[in-house]
């Protein structure tokens, strides 16, 4: 069983991410409103993959991320924005997220990006 | 009349797709020139065609002169976008397309620059961003070439052939800064009640793929 945390201050954003989910796979998924909610549900559930949107009310992805990996430098970060400017890329790099997944999500997309987050899952495991 | 309330659902939907919409904007207008644009979250209100003017002033609260970039988009969703940017913001936005060596024209040329500084990037942004919200709602849309007025946003009309006095209209915000530049700019999206019903519908079929 794999936690997710789906943080976005769009209950649609969430929904239509919560539902592009494989079938096929056992999650259990927790949701965040903004990066401050975020910050809290890491904290107590430690979720193995967080999908974080960027632009958000109270704290926005960027500090969330920020934060998240000052308490789990390993932690694993998908950025899922429509911010896809070249600048939100490089910063979002910088943190150490994962990987930018664009909005709008897909099937196919969030399968690539969580083939993509258990190779790195993988890897902190075997490091 | 059909129904032209929309539910919290519908709004949010609408937000999420004004998000993606000017989310491609700005990176399609940054690669352009190569700044960061900073997002906010969109801001989705019903109102009446009259009532523009006391929407617009709201929404423009504090602001003083504008220059005003407007476009019309014509499909089933049809409507008005008008792009506000601070008057004097043209000089800045000619120097973001590397035209600043050409700044010792007369005076006259290089108001006629800052104008088509400021009608490309409303070009830019609108066309980017209403063609994505469109793209995602299986529409397609014809432009008029975007034009440049210099007033009072306040004050703005919308025209009778696509506003009906008295109809309702729905009106799209989000308000977007340039890194390093100090402008702030307002993008309205403003689609007219025929187009309300038929987005109501695209919305709910939009979503029905997720449900």
């Amino acid at each position: 069983m794999t936690t997710l945390l789906i943080v976005d201050d769009s209950p649609i954003a969430r929904q239509i991410l919560r539902k592009c989910l494989p079938n096929d796979d056992d999650f259990t998924v927790l949701e965040a409103c903004d990066g401050r909610d975020a910050i809290e549900k890491f904290r107590q559930f430690r979720p193995a993959i967080t999908f974080m949107d960027m632009t958000m009310p109270v704290m926005d992805g960027f500090a969330a991320i920020a934060e998240i990996r000052r308490m789990n430098p390993q932690a694993v970060i998908i950025a899922a924005t429509a911010d896809v400017q070249p600048k939100a890329r490089k910063r979002i790099a910088d943190l150490g997220a994962l990987m930018l997944l664009p909005k709008p999500v897909s099937p196919g997309s969030i399968r690539d990006a969580l083939s993509r987050a258990r190779v790195a899952l993988e890897g902190e495991t075997q490091g | 009349m059909s129904d032209t309330r929309f539910s919290t659902t519908e709004k949010d939907i609408l937000q999420e797709l004004m998000n993606i919409g000017f989310g491609q904007a700005a990176a399609d207008l940054a690669q352009v020139i190569g700044l960061s644009i900073e997002l906010s979250i969109p801001d989705i209100q019903l109102f009446k065609v009259c009532e523009l003017s006391r929407h617009m002033a709201e929404k423009m609260a504090g602001e003083q002169e504008f220059s005003l970039v407007e476009q019309y988009f014509l499909g089933k969703f049809q409507g008005i976008a008008l792009l506000a940017l601070p008057a004097r913001s043209g000089k800045k936005l000619v120097s973001l397309f590397g035209l600043q060596d050409q700044c010792n024209w007369s005076s006259e040329n290089l108001e006629m620059l800052e104008k088509e500084a400021m009608i490309e990037v409303g070009n830019i942004l609108i066309g980017a961003c209403v063609g994505k919200i469109t793209e995602l709602l299986n529409d397609v849309v014809l432009f008029s070439p975007p034009r440049m007025m210099i007033q009072d946003v306040r004050d703005s009309i919308l025209p009778n052939h696509l506003f009906a006095p008295g109809s309702l209209a729905i009106s799209l915000k989000t308000v977007f800064h340039f890194e390093r530049k100090k402008i702030t700019g307002q993008l309205f999206l403003i689609a007219n009640q025929d187009s309300i019903a038929w987005l109501k519908t695209a919305l709910n079929t939009f979503m029905e793929q997720y449900e």
